[in-house]
């Protein structure tokens, strides 16, 4: 072989790099970029890995039938390793470098406090959260000041959850008196604020105010002073590790005091790690996988074992986030890819079809950003494993068991009749 | 009284599992003046590869217990060879980062291999509390107690009866002489690193049915063993375990009398005051008594 010949040939290769190079961003306009940044490892990663696989599904089926306006979705995702710095320099580099023209919103709330005024007044790009309820991530600057407000979320929202588990306890089940169980770190901090705000509002009295910290292994001082104030329900907000020390505790001292949690225990992990200590836990929650579903809700499930075997984790966030694709997808196909515009039509959804709630209202509007409400949240009772949706009827609360028995709940001890 | 006498028997339970893990922190530092600060990781570690041995296989629990300590005491003598010796011997203190690095190490390690939800071990002696006149206490409760006294016991006849317990303790009170006197004083370092290894393990193991096996768990246990070891008294083994059981008792009085939220400025301000008053913790000896 030559010189001359290697010389040929590496000009050539030389001039192949640059018409890539030069075709890059004409190859990237082929596909429109969904972005999505939250925790893939460390303590909240199985949250992040839900909402990655529930949306992973969604892009998948809408490519598999022809994509948006002919062109393939594509998922964009990096870990924020539970970090809002982290989170926020991610964003930047998505919707700068990337060219993500919509996002799917993070797994902790001080992330989404942290990124929201960078979306609205630098970036402006929308974003739907599927997991992180404080309120104020989506009652922003922005949203207070009537501007362009790009962030919505279609989950849990603080207000609205601590709203619906003290009308459960008090309005449904009848409880006079209430105790709270709050974790003292993340989101049980501003859980305890807004479930004390809601009892003032009934009038109904806080007898107990107890907390607990991280890893800390025995509740029972705790559980057995709420019993001595007389508490007739405790409501929890925390994580699966520090309850299962709780309803451990429960067991130990022989507490039946009924239990009301906030979605944190949403998970079959809560199951997993606490055994049958779980059983009579109820639960809110904006959907729950167990229990007799519609069929759309079971061929969206057979594809998640398909793909990801049979623990599904996070069951709300990752059902959320799919249908959070979808919703992309529709309004992309109305207005395009044009972010701004994308921002604008998410206001104008006269109607959707998701598997978390078919909505026959638009989904959001100007001043409401939150799509899921108060009336759409459901309570879980956690039976035999599985989490089960409580129904109401004259005779009161019931769950329906696989085999379709209805079985009442028993307001003293949440057991069932 | 019931409530009072409850809070006790919890804070005990509790206690004996600070103890456990603190007197880790003593058994290096009394023999080579080098304290393991990633040592709750390897409480998590001894959990988890029990998890393994005795859920996952399915094996006895004391033969995962013995598997699981023989794969910790392997990893300590790694440990101290790679990431402890080398700058011991430059004389620099580069190792407190060290030891503390192979924790993280553990910590992303575990989270990969056995993912990063908590997982339930069986207690060895049954899941049903014992109730007595309105009180509950779990078996494995009385059992970690049970063992950790046992442990306490083991430790101290190592020390003072057997050969090589002799040879840590030389090996602590002066290197030199003790080399001098036909000790390997190496082999002793290096030993030593292993035995807090596997004694970590061995309170994971023993811990995990209550506290359940996940990557995070060793880090704030560590933390507070650290402070009870402080207390206590770095050198002082027995002592630190006495301190782990009060420690408990006092964290069960605040939550149960006062409030939770105020139970770690108590404790962590009666530390620094121990230390106040004693600098060498409350069982520990002055450099002078020692001498």
């Amino acid at each position: 072989m030559g010189k001359s010949t290697w010389g040929k040939g590496m000009t050539l290769a030389i001039l192949a790099v640059f018409v890539l190079l030069a075709a890059g961003p004409a190859l990237a306009q082929d596909t429109i970029k969904i972005g999505f940044s939250g925790a893939l490892t460390g303590p909240a990663a199985s949250f992040g890995v839900g909402i990655r696989r529930g949306a992973e599904i969604a892009v998948d089926d809408i490519n598999a039938k022809g994509g948006v306006r002919g062109k393939k979705l594509q998922l964009i995702v990096r870990d924020s390793e539970h970090n809002p710095v982290k989170l926020v320099a991610q964003h930047r580099e998505l919707v700068e470098r990337e060219g993500v023209v919509a996002l799917l919103g993070g797994t902790n709330s001080a992330e989404m406090l942290a990124v929201a005024p960078i979306l609205n007044d630098q970036l402006k790009v929308p974003v739907i959260c599927p997991a992180t309820d404080a309120t104020k991530i989506t009652e922003n600057d922005a949203w207070q000041e009537g501007r362009d407000n790009y962030v919505f979320r279609y989950g849990m929202f603080g207000r609205g959850q601590s709203n619906f588990l003290v009308n459960m306890a008090v309005q449904r089940f009848g409880y006079k008196k209430a105790a709270l169980l709050t974790w003292t770190a993340g989101w049980g901090v501003t859980g305890r604020g807004e479930l004390t705000r809601r009892l003032r509002e009934l009038s109904t009295p806080l007898v107990a105010d107890e907390t607990y910290d991280t890893a800390d292994t025995d509740i029972s001082p705790q559980l057995l002073k709420i019993k001595q104030a007389g508490g007739e329900v405790i409501l929890n907000y925390g994580l699966v590790r520090e309850n299962v020390y709780v309803v451990r505790a429960k067991d130990k001292i022989g507490d039946k005091t009924p239990y009301f949690s906030a979605w944190g225990l949403a998970t079959p992990a809560f199951w997993r790690a606490g055994g049958n200590l779980g059983e009579g836990v109820l639960v809110s929650t904006t959907i729950t996988a167990d229990g007799p579903q519609p069929p759309e809700r079971l061929q969206f499930l057979k594809k998640y074992w398909q793909r990801y075997g049979p623990d599904m984790d996070f069951v709300p966030g990752t059902f959320a986030a799919h249908d959070i694709v979808h919703l992309y997808a529709q309004v992309m196909e109305k207005v395009g890819t044009d972010p701004k515009a994308i921002r604008a039509a998410l206001e104008n959804i006269p109607a959707f079809k998701g598997l978390v709630k078919d909505f026959k209202r638009p989904v959001f509007t100007k001043s409401r950003h939150d799509a899921l409400q108060e009336e759409d949240f459901v309570l879980g009772r956690w039976t035999n494993g599985k989490l089960l949706q409580v129904h109401f009827d004259q005779e009161g609360p019931h769950v329906i068991l696989d085999d379709g028995a209805k079985r009442y709940i028993d307001k003293k001890t949440l057991a069932l009749r | 009284m019931r409530f009072l006498v409850q809070i006790v028997l919890s804070g005990i339970a509790t206690g004996a599992i600070y103890g456990l893990v603190a007197v880790g922190y003593s058994v290096t530092y009394a023999t080579m003046r080098v304290l393991n600060f990633g040592l709750g990781m390897w409480v998590m570690l001894g959990a988890m590869v029990g998890y393994t041995l005795h859920v996952t296989f399915g094996l006895n629990v004391l033969i995962a217990m013995l598997g699981m300590m023989t794969v910790l005491g392997g990893l300590g003598l790694l440990a101290e060879r790679f990431t402890v010796l080398p700058f011991v011997r430059a004389g620099s203190d580069v190792w407190i980062m060290s030891t503390l690095a192979v924790g993280l190490l553990f910590i992303n390690a575990a989270e990969l291999l056995w993912g990063r939800n908590p997982l339930a071990i069986p207690p060895f002696l049954g899941k049903d509390p014992i109730n007595f006149a309105g009180i509950g206490i779990y078996p494995q409760e009385i059992l970690i107690v049970i063992v950790a006294c046992a442990v306490m016991v083991a430790l101290d006849v190592f020390y003072q009866y057997t050969l090589l317990g002799k040879a840590f303790r030389a090996t602590a009170s002066s290197t030199e002489v003790a080399g001098l006197m036909g000790i390997n004083t190496r082999r002793i370092a290096s030993l030593a690193y292993a035995l807090a290894g596997c004694l970590a393990g061995f309170a994971g193991l023993l811990v995990a049915p209550v506290t359940l096996a996940e990557p995070q768990m060793g880090t704030i246990l560590g933390l507070k063993a650290f402070a009870i070891a402080i207390i206590g008294g770095l050198e002082a083994g027995r002592g630190i375990f006495v301190c782990g059981l009060l420690y408990g008792v006092l964290e069960g009085l605040l939550s149960g009398y006062l409030y939770t939220g105020i139970r770690d400025i108590i404790g962590f301000t009666l530390m620094i005051l121990v230390l106040f008053v004693r600098p060498n913790g409350l069982f520990g000896r002055r450099a002078e008594e020692r001498a």
